[in-house]
């Protein structure tokens, strides 16, 4: 057999590691209960909250925001970053790595795989969020709010590419890590609340995670009447700043995969179970 | 006889799985780094509500549902931790370490096997809470002392809460066994809708009467309720208030022995399910 | 014209360190390979045989790229298995015993197919591929099946078609019949002795702690003992040392101790005594036959009797005895 291009090869194995993913959610249909409906109820217990405290009813299209977005950050965190780690544990790590193909294209097959479950349990919080709770969110800018939605995706897939690297080399002591920032990083992104309320410092450094950014920007576009001192940036700024973390992160994420690969080579780490 | 060697077998399941739980939670790091876990990871979480109060509510953490909301939330540690504790271990267990079929080969409790898993998981919990506790009392001045605590009371509650969070576990555990390993911990995804139902971040009052049944009708409701009163001598809710001290303890302890039979009609359901169906030594990553 | 190896070892040295919180009282540093040198030539099928914990594994590891060495080179293909990875995955592939890779929920055509799309091969080749050689290791009814439903042999041929599909130059197959079953493994060392014959220009690497495995499929053999390679050659080469020798097995009762008993006999070459329930065994290779009547002598003087004694051809067991003075067993006892 002739050896197919490097380009071949990539797609092909993006096609083919999205496969199980899409197959799974077939054959496994429990899925949808504990991985859309029940983080479902835990989005409107945050909507619950805001009612209690008589916020302003725009808090609850941002939690309802932020939820949606929660899916995207938990899929990559569990579903892309340490899929190494699990797949170390399985023994399938050891064929990807012996197989000619990109650590990038096998780690963009399971994201384009999962990505399908992802949406729909963002679209389902959208949908409650506007159905149950009568959210009112209008876009007020839908090319803009389109290129922060996009540009966040490929930022935040970049910096889960990124984080696999980890998981490559330190396995399960990455993932425990992981465990250790899910809490701050959900507080400081915003994911519940305008990072701005946490001062301009801090939501600047929150900002290296792409979904801060995303979501200012989204909440600023699908709620035009956002107190302004709840504002970060503006929109514009925001989706420039995206742009170029995407950039960023999946040129990183290429050399860092590199990287790690060759030093968990050297260090004996790529094919070690049971940690 | 008998009885002694069941006795005797169901304190051997239990001493081995809290020793290999441990064994597991702790070894991936070392102490320094563990300590720094320990103490972040409770503490960001708490102040995502804390944040929530000071920066929304019209009256900030002077808001008179902040304690009892923040003592909720504090104790509600328990439940994602111990739920997950548990139920990953038959993940972890089948798919990992492919050790799921020989715990079933051996003369082991399985139910003192799950409810040991979850022991060290219970033990990380605790010194969170303790750390959330320590940040809310000295921090947001959450009345919250020793001097009036009703330490019956709380033991009580107590008692009851490590009993309904492991026969919970327990059922979540059978579940587990017969199905796939998805995306996320099964324990914290059923944690995350008694978050909800449960009148931890908000009265149980606030939810509509078509779903606020079903949290009364959750022990847990009744256990967060019952520590919230001995600590802070108040609860969240008005319907629950009209049920005494005593009575609510009562209902916690009889909806924890309720849910113990629950938990094993579902759990010896769901064995039987994966003995017939060949799936305990499944995997089912993807 | 002779052409250059398709793998070449030079001194390959590789050592592992364990971290100090996990060492906690054992050695911190492994030593697994040892200054290993070897060269494989085209369409060879070469065998690495040693006990458990010889450096087979550490070996094949370093050679499929998963693992870098210490010291030392390797070439496969050509290319340097540290400074060009990707290029050696090109021309090779792996299949380990014991192996449980893929996913339970697609079944055994899905997960291969998905392998296949790793390699860049296309549907329709993979699919054709895929059902032939499904059909050559006997689990062509079993395609539709999930493989978390197959049994360990099943998964194992499964395993195997995978190894083979991708047709690779060379291939790799780490211990690929442990733990199978008589005839399963029969059926896949045909069919791994097939392809090479069958296939220029194609190249396997076996490693294997079964002697009747080596002996039957391999073109030529490296002994290797605690990350040294002890002797490379044809097996009927190895052996054919050994054949100037005396090789019997003899069965004693009442005689707990043979070794002791015997140990002023001269004559004897090599002594390996096995404690059963009611007997002793011993392998023993005699400079010459007539040793035997000393040896069966101070038997009986030490108040042992023969249950019963055979001459044999020699093994590639007896060669590794002869080579490092202890059997595979007690190899293994030491390493762990």
């Amino acid at each position: 057999m002739s050896q197919p291009s490097r380009f071949t090869i990539f797609w092909r194995t993006v096609r083919g590691r999205a496969y199980p993913r899409i197959i799974g959610l077939q054959r496994e249909k429990s899925w949808f209960f504990f991985d859309v409906f029940l983080p479902l109820l835990q989005v409107a217990a945050y909507v619950y909250i805001y009612r209690v405290i008589e916020a302003p009813t725009e808090f609850v299209g941002f939690v309802v925001l932020g939820g949606a977005m929660t899916a995207y950050w938990m899929n990559i965190m569990w579903n892309m970053a340490s899929q190494f780690y699990w797949e170390k544990e399985t023994g399938n790590l050891e064929l990807y790595i012996i197989a000619p193909t990109s650590r990038m294209a096998i780690l963009l097959g399971m994201a384009i795989g999962g990505i399908v479950a992802t949406t729909v349990r963002a679209s389902v919080v959208i949908l409650v969020g506007l159905l149950i709770f009568r959210v009112p969110m209008t876009v007020t800018n839908v090319p803009v709010f389109a290129g922060v939605f996009v540009t966040t995706m490929v930022a935040l897939y970049g910096l889960g590419m990124l984080l696999s690297s980890l998981f490559l080399l330190f396995g399960r002591e990455a993932w425990h890590m992981s465990e250790l920032l899910r809490e701050p990083i959900f507080l400081v992104s915003g994911f519940y609340f305008p990072v701005r309320a946490l001062g301009f410092a801090i939501a600047a450094a929150a900002s290296i995670v792409p979904i801060t950014l995303g979501l200012d920007a989204m909440r600023q576009l699908m709620f035009p009447e956002m107190l302004s001192h709840l504002r970060f940036l503006s929109p514009h700024v925001e989706l420039a700043l995206l742009t170029g973390s995407a950039v960023l992160f999946v040129t990183l994420a290429q050399r860092s995969l590199a990287f790690m690969e060759a030093y968990a080579r050297r260090e004996g780490r790529l094919t070690v179970r049971g940690q | 006889m008998a009885s002694t060697t069941r006795v005797r077998e169901t304190w051997r399941s239990l001493r081995v799985a809290a020793w290999l739980g441990w064994q597991i939670e702790s070894n991936w790091a070392d102490p320094f780094v563990f300590a720094i876990y320990s103490v972040i990871k409770p503490i960001a979480g708490a102040l995502i509500l804390v944040f929530m109060y000071a920066v929304i509510a019209r009256d900030g953490l002077e808001n008179p549902l902040f304690p009892a909301i923040f003592v909720g939330n504090a104790f509600f540690i328990y439940v994602p931790t111990v739920l997950s504790g548990i139920s990953w271990s038959v993940i972890d267990d089948r798919e990992h370490y492919g050790m799921l079929k020989y715990m079933y080969t051996a003369p082991l409790n399985v139910f003192a096997y799950l409810a040991g898993r979850g022991i060290a998981k219970a033990i990380i919990a605790s010194i969170a809470l303790v750390i959330t506790l320590l940040l809310g009392i000295y921090a947001l001045r959450v009345p919250v002392a020793f001097s009036t605590i009703d330490w019956p009371m709380f033991a009580g509650a107590a008692l009851c809460g490590a009993a309904i969070l492991t026969f919970l576990g327990i059922a979540l555990g059978g579940v587990t066994l017969i199905t796939a390993r998805h995306s996320y911990y099964v324990g914290e995804a059923v944690a995350g809708a008694l978050y909800l139902l449960c009148g931890v971040v908000f009265p149980l009052d606030v939810l509509p009467s078509w779903v606020r049944w079903i949290g009364q009708a959750t022990p847990l409701t009744y256990w967060i309720e019952a520590i919230r009163r001995a600590l802070i001598g108040t609860g969240s809710s008005a319907i629950l208030a009209r049920l005494s001290d005593g009575a609510l303890l009562a209902i916690t302890a009889g909806s924890a022995l309720a849910l113990s039979v629950f938990a094993f009609v579902i759990y010896r359901l769901a064995e039987r399910r994966a003995r017939h169906l060949g799936l305990i030594d499944m995997q089912t990553m993807y | 014209m002779p052409t250059d190896p398709v793998i070449r070892v030079d001194e390959l040295r590789r050592v592992f360190r364990v971290r100090r919180r996990e060492a906690k009282g054992q050695r911190r540093e492994i030593e697994a390979l040892a200054g290993v040198s070897l060269a494989v030539d085209d369409g060879e099928l070469f065998g690495v045989l040693g006990p458990n914990g010889a450096g087979k594994t550490t070996l094949i590891k370093i050679l499929s790229t998963l693992l870098a060495p210490t010291s030392g080179t390797a070439r496969v293909a050509g290319v340097d298995v540290v400074e060009n990875p990707w290029e050696v995955r090109r021309h090779i592939s792996m299949v380990s015993g014991g192996e449980s890779s893929g996913y339970g929920l697609l079944t055994v055509e899905e997960n291969l197919w998905m392998f296949s799309q790793f390699y860049g091969i296309d549907t329709q080749t993979a699919r054709t591929k895929i059902r032939e050689l499904l059909a050559i290791v006997g689990l062509a009814d079993r395609s539709r099946t999930k493989i978390f439903h197959l049994s360990t042999g099943m998964r194992q041929k499964m395993n195997f078609v995978r190894g083979f599909l991708t047709d690779p130059e060379i291939l790799f197959l780490d211990e690929p019949t442990l733990g199978l079953d008589v005839q399963t493994a029969r059926v896949l060392r045909d069919y791994i002795r097939s392809w090479v014959d069958d296939r220029p220009g194609r190249t396997i690497l076996l490693t294997t702690h079964a002697m009747h495995e080596a002996d039957e499929l391999c073109d030529r053999v490296a002994i290797i003992d605690r990350g040294h390679i002890l002797a490379c050659d044809p097996p009927a080469t190895l052996k054919r040392n050994l054949q100037r020798e005396a090789i019997f097995r003899l069965r004693i009762g009442g005689l707990p101790d043979v070794e002791a008993a015997v140990a002023d006999v001269a004559g004897i070459e090599q002594l390996t005594q096995t404690r059963r329930d009611d007997h002793t065994e011993i392998d023993v290779i005699l400079d010459d036959e007539n040793a035997l009547g000393d040896l069966l002598g101070s038997v009986q003087q030490g108040g042992g009797h023969l249950h019963s004694l055979e001459k044999r051809e020699p093994t590639l067991e007896d060669v590794f005895l002869r080579i490092v003075g202890y059997g595979f067993e007690e190899a293994e006892e030491q390493i762990t």
